[in-house]
């Protein structure tokens, strides 16, 4: 303080002794130095004087300066000390809570708490102002980014929507911001992430540009840095930001399992090692808590199912569910912890079929080993157990069997009569321990959760029926339906009436053998009829009328009318008549209008404060939502076809009666022929199934004799084309033959030429010509020798081809032979196939005789054959 | 699934150009023909192969709307790639690419890869902008053109493929800084140049079975 005064004497002067000037009139001269100051240090110093006064004299400051301090950040941005006066003098007069120095004597308390909210609503009224603020979060200098941020963080508790939007859409706004979380100044970092978390409350699109701007990725930097689940307040802040990011965010939620940081969630839960004593910090406690709150965020049950699924699959794959199971098992965990951890588990397994069947296996170290299941609903049925633990075992174990039919009939199983000794303790056991126990909560548990193996499950309501229980030494058995019924009219206590009552709500609805075997109980019916006849005017006790008249329509509903005392008339008679139907559906009405049940309805999760507050279920709800309607409907409207049924013969006339009996023998009559006509239809059903073998057999033989018959034509087939082939060849060797005679001709006539040459010239020689030719002549006569002699190789050439023509020929002519003879037998084929021709149609005539449809194409055979054997000869002839 | 890199992408262009149907045919491979209007801004994923690598691509698409313009501008410049889309059956959605372009240019990261694409490539008989049109607009804006059609899935594959393609060889050409994740890419978690002695086959299928 003596600083501060000693800076205001430097700024104002020494004070007039005697006269000291009152807050107000000082704050006034500080501003107006502030905006009228040439000097940069003048104002500078005024700043700093504002800035200590700003909280003691907050509403004159916050008045008279607001203009001055904008001014500074506008003008002055280039000094950063003067900057972070400013911004430091903003955050005293717009911050939310009020200071302990504070003065201001005019003023209620209530305003007070206002006034910030005020001067930030001014502040922003000029939108640049916080574009300013945010452009100081890139200058480094500690002095203007710290309490830029802080201000930030002020302004958008003061006005959360207001600042989103302008920081939205001023240019990189989210974008500055995120960077501020890499800063290496821890108390930066810090507060950037509590502006964070303010900024992303329930802003989608700045969720999104968060974690578009990997906000992912640096939280768990941070996380990680600071330790995990041993780490101080920064982890929780952390964990808080990603909640906001996540929740009800399907963008981002895809986001963070497409970024494989569901991986990242695994090592958080590393709980420390069996015996180590460090314990739970209260900080811990927290950090764990909102660890599993951003596990729950991604599998919640009002998730997209494919977000929900997906990252389902992915906890389990990483190891995360076996993880949280372990928590689940280990001891000296906090019970809000405990607790918690169930409810997560029970969220990641829900409606998950392999997820929920590594929880069946999951085994607790105990003595001897028992299904973690049975350990937990050991918890549930014990009233000691803290009532929230128990409310999540029961919700883990809903989630446990939701859409899982093996895991419903496991635990119906475990309760029917069975060949081999149950040593251990079963869940149904424990159930139906809780069931009969004296404790009206572990009643309710235990029958709502009985109920949610049934739940859309109409195999094992029939199985269920045959629960027998023995009850007392010496008595006989008695069924489980019969005992819930007795313990629902013995029953005084309203928790055990209504958890029961949802019970048999579940197992009657869509089964008609449960509701015979409820009618079949004499008291049944009566005890439903006073109930929801009574006129008692208790909160829940009108809960109690109005879902047994439920009941009641659901035996109506449901009835296959074969307990003859209460078929579906005769119960709707007793509501008009006992009841009244106006009465009947008011008391039916009660139940929606209820305060628990929209709120059991809304989610799947019940979470009552206290005890008394657990009276309806989730899935009995929706139950009710669902038939109501059918219910209403049953019992207003007549159909006519109920007239006829409905009435005995003894009050119809004794016409009508006549003509009852007519139709009753017309109908008997109508039942004897109908009963020869199915005789007749046996009969000739066995006859036709004779025939029908007959047929197939003659089939056979027929596709055999058509393949033979396909074998002899290939057969008759090859043998044509043998031949054809001989007689190419003689064709060959024919063509041959003449060339080669054509040939021997031309050398003939050229021998012949040449000969006539010879002789011309030896009679010119002999003539004696002229002698000096003599020489030419020699030389000529000498190449005519040549030329004759080569005509004469050429000539024996000519006759050694003759010679190997007139071998080949001589083939030909055995060849001509051997054609002949594959003729004869290709006519004894011929004559082979008509045999079987002429046998085939026999037979064909015998099946059509017997009513068997013969192909068409049958009969064309023949035909075929005679096209193809002519095909064959063409090709002889040519 | 281990990844060898993570690419971030954004879809830009004007309203009812096919952002979110090109999205869908991408990630889900399924066209649907009435799509609602995108409120700010959706997320999508998918993971390809480029030279035997596993790559990650995470997409934004972005509202076409002017409403929403100032949100998604926001996503510029964290985003590797960006898909700039009009529609060739509508002129003005063409001739608005300017705008687009000048708006990323000023809010992304230089070395950003923009591939344009001309969509809705189906209804050749209402086509208003020739291809040869979007192709003189991308050769003189230094981008990659191509046509597609989110309803019969041609060319959707390439596009994001090949705009990844473009990244990837910037990186090994040493443009981009991996290690700054403001420019929408990421090492994957066995790749990091902290223990590159690491063969990253071995370590990705050790790494496997978690998410997707």
């Amino acid at each position: 303080m003596e600083y501060f005064k000693s800076g205001l004497k430097s700024v104002l002067g020494t004070p007039q002794e005697g006269l000291q000037p009152t807050g107000a009139e000082t704050v006034e001269r500080l501003v107006d130095r502030v905006r009228s100051s040439t000097l940069l240090d003048d104002r500078r110093d005024a700043c700093r004087a504002l800035k200590a006064l700003s909280r003691k004299f907050r509403i004159e400051v916050g008045a008279q300066g607001m203009d001055a301090l904008c001014q500074v950040l506008e003008m002055d941005r280039g000094d950063c000390e003067i900057v972070g006066y400013a911004l430091d003098t903003l955050c005293n007069i717009t911050a939310s809570e009020s200071f302990e120095d504070e003065e201001h004597p005019h003023l209620s308390p209530t305003s007070v708490g206002s006034l910030g909210e005020q001067f930030t609503e001014i502040f922003i009224k000029q939108h640049d102002n916080v574009g300013l603020v945010l452009g100081f979060l890139e200058e480094y200098d500690f002095h203007v980014r710290w309490p830029a941020v802080r201000l930030l963080t002020s302004l958008l508790a003061n006005k959360p929507k207001d600042i989103q939007e302008i920081i939205l859409v001023s240019p990189m706004g989210v974008s500055k911001l995120m960077d501020i979380l890499g800063d290496s100044r821890e108390v930066i970092r810090n507060d950037a992430l509590l502006l964070l978390i303010q900024l992303t409350k329930g802003n989608a699109n700045i969720q999104k540009i968060v974690a578009f701007e990997n906000a992912f990725d640096r939280l768990f930097d941070v996380i990680s840095e600071e330790g995990y689940a041993d780490g101080g307040i920064v982890v929780e802040d952390c964990l808080l930001l990603m909640l906001n990011l996540l929740r009800n965010n399907t963008s981002n939620q895809s986001f963070f399992k497409e970024g494989s940081y569901i991986q990242r969630l695994a090592p958080m839960f590393n709980l420390p090692p069996e015996g180590d004593d460090t314990g739970w910090s209260a900080q811990k406690v927290s950090n764990v808590h909102c660890m599993l709150q951003v596990v729950r965020t991604l599998v919640m049950p009002g998730n997209p199912a494919q977000v929900t699924m997906s990252s389902q699959k992915a906890m389990k794959a990483c190891g995360l569910l076996e993880i949280l199971c372990g928590i689940l098992m280990a001891s000296g965990v906090p019970v809000d912890i405990l607790t918690e951890t169930i409810n997560t588990v029970a969220e990641v397994i829900r409606g998950n079929h392999g997820n929920q069947e590594y929880f069946a296996s999951v085994m607790a170290p105990s003595n001897p080993p028992r299904p973690a299941i049975t350990v937990l609903l050991m918890s549930m049925v014990n009233e000691k157990q803290s009532f929230v633990l128990r409310c999540s075992v029961l919700y883990c174990f809903q989630c446990f069997l939701f859409k899982n039919e093996v895991g419903q009939s496991q635990l119906v199983q475990t309760l029917l009569p069975s060949s081999t000794e149950v040593a251990n303790l079963t869940t149904g056991q424990l159930l139906c321990g809780g069931l009969f126990s004296g404790d009206s909560l572990s009643n309710w548990f235990s029958a709502v959760a009985l109920s949610h193996a049934l739940v859309e499950n109409p195999a094992q309501k029939e199985q269920l029926l045959r629960v027998l229980l023995a009850t007392n030494v010496g008595s006989p058995p008695i069924s489980l339906l019969h005992q819930c019924t007795m313990l629902l009219q013995q029953g005084s206590k309203m928790q055990s009436k209504l958890g029961l009552l949802m019970l048999l709500s579940t197992w009657l609805a869509h089964c008609p053998q449960a509701v015979k075997q409820f009618l079949s109980i004499p008291t049944s019916i009566p005890y439903l009829t006073a109930q929801a006849g009574s006129n008692e005017h208790d909160d829940s006790e009108e809960l109690v009328q109005g879902i047994c008249a439920f009941l009641m329509g659901i035996c109506i509903n449901f009835n296959d009318d074969t307990v003859t005392t209460f078929s579906k008339e005769k119960l709707r008679q007793i509501v008009e008549k006992r009841l009244g139907l106006e009465t009947f559906l008011d008391k039916m009405g009660e139940v929606s209008k209820h305060e628990l049940y929209s709120k059991a309805a809304k989610h799947p999760q019940l979470r009552p404060k206290q005890p008394s507050e657990l009276l309806l279920d989730h899935e009995f709800c929706r139950l009710f939502r669902a038939l109501e309607g059918m219910v209403v409907r049953a019992l207003s409207s007549k159909p006519h076809s109920d007239l006829v049924n409905g009435s005995s013969e003894h009050s119809l006339l004794a016409s009508e009666n006549s003509l009852l009996l007519q139709y009753k023998e017309l109908i008997r009559e109508q039942d004897h022929k109908l009963q020869e006509l199915t005789q007749t239809t046996e009969r000739l059903t066995v006859e036709k199934s004779t025939l029908q073998r007959e047929v197939k057999d003659l089939k056979s033989t027929l596709s055999q004799l058509r393949d033979e018959n396909m074998l002899l034509r290939a057969q008759a087939n090859t043998g044509l084309g043998q031949t054809t082939s001989g007689n190419t060849l003689g064709r060959e060797a024919f063509h041959m033959l003449e060339e080669v005679r054509a040939e021997a001709r031309r050398w003939k006539e050229q021998s012949e030429q040449k000969d006539s040459l010879i002789c011309k010239l030896e009679e010119q020689v002999k003539s004696g010509v002229v002698s000096d030719l003599d020489t030419q002549l020699t030389l000529k006569s000498a190449d005519q020798t040549i030329a004759s002699s080569d005509i004469e190789r050429e000539l024996q050439e000519t006759r050694q081809q003759l010679a190997a023509t007139e071998e080949k020929l001589a083939e030909l002519a055995t060849a001509n032979g051997e054609i002949e003879k594959m003729q004869k037998d290709q006519e004894d084929l011929l004559e082979l196939l008509t045999d079987q021709d002429t046998r085939l149609n026999q037979l064909k005539a015998q099946l059509r005789a017997l009513g068997e449809k013969v192909d068409d194409d049958d009969d064309d055979n023949d035909e075929d054959l005679e096209e193809e054997a002519e095909g064959c000869e063409d090709e002889n002839s040519a | 699934m281990s990844y060898a890199y993570l690419f971030k992408y954004i879809i830009i262009g004007d309203t009812g150009v096919g952002k979110s149907c090109l999205l869908l045919q991408f990630t889900d491979k399924r066209f649907q023909p009435v799509h609602d209007l995108t409120i700010g801004v959706e997320f999508g994923a998918r993971m390809i192969t480029i030279d035997g690598k596993q790559i990650k691509l995470q997409i934004w698409d972005t509202a076409g709307q002017e409403a929403f313009r100032s949100i998604t501008r926001s996503y510029y410049r964290g985003a590797a790639g960006a898909l700039l889309v009009y529609d060739i059956t509508r002129r003005e959605t063409f001739n608005h690419l300017t705008t687009w372009l000048e708006d990323a240019r000023q809010h992304s990261n230089s070395n950003m890869v923009i591939m344009l694409i001309g969509n809705k490539s189906d209804l050749e008989s209402r086509r208003e902008v020739k291809k040869e049109e979007g192709e003189a607009f991308a050769r003189e804006h230094g981008l990659i053109f191509m046509e597609t059609s989110a309803k019969t899935a041609a060319n959707v594959e390439e596009a994001f493929i090949n705009t990844a393609k473009e990244i990837y060889e910037k990186i090994q050409e040493g443009v981009f800084d991996i290690n700054n994740e403001a420019n929408g890419i990421k090492i994957g978690p066995q790749h990091s140049p902290t223990n590159p002695s690491l063969p990253s086959g071995s370590q990705g299928s050790m790494q496997g079975g978690g998410c997707c």
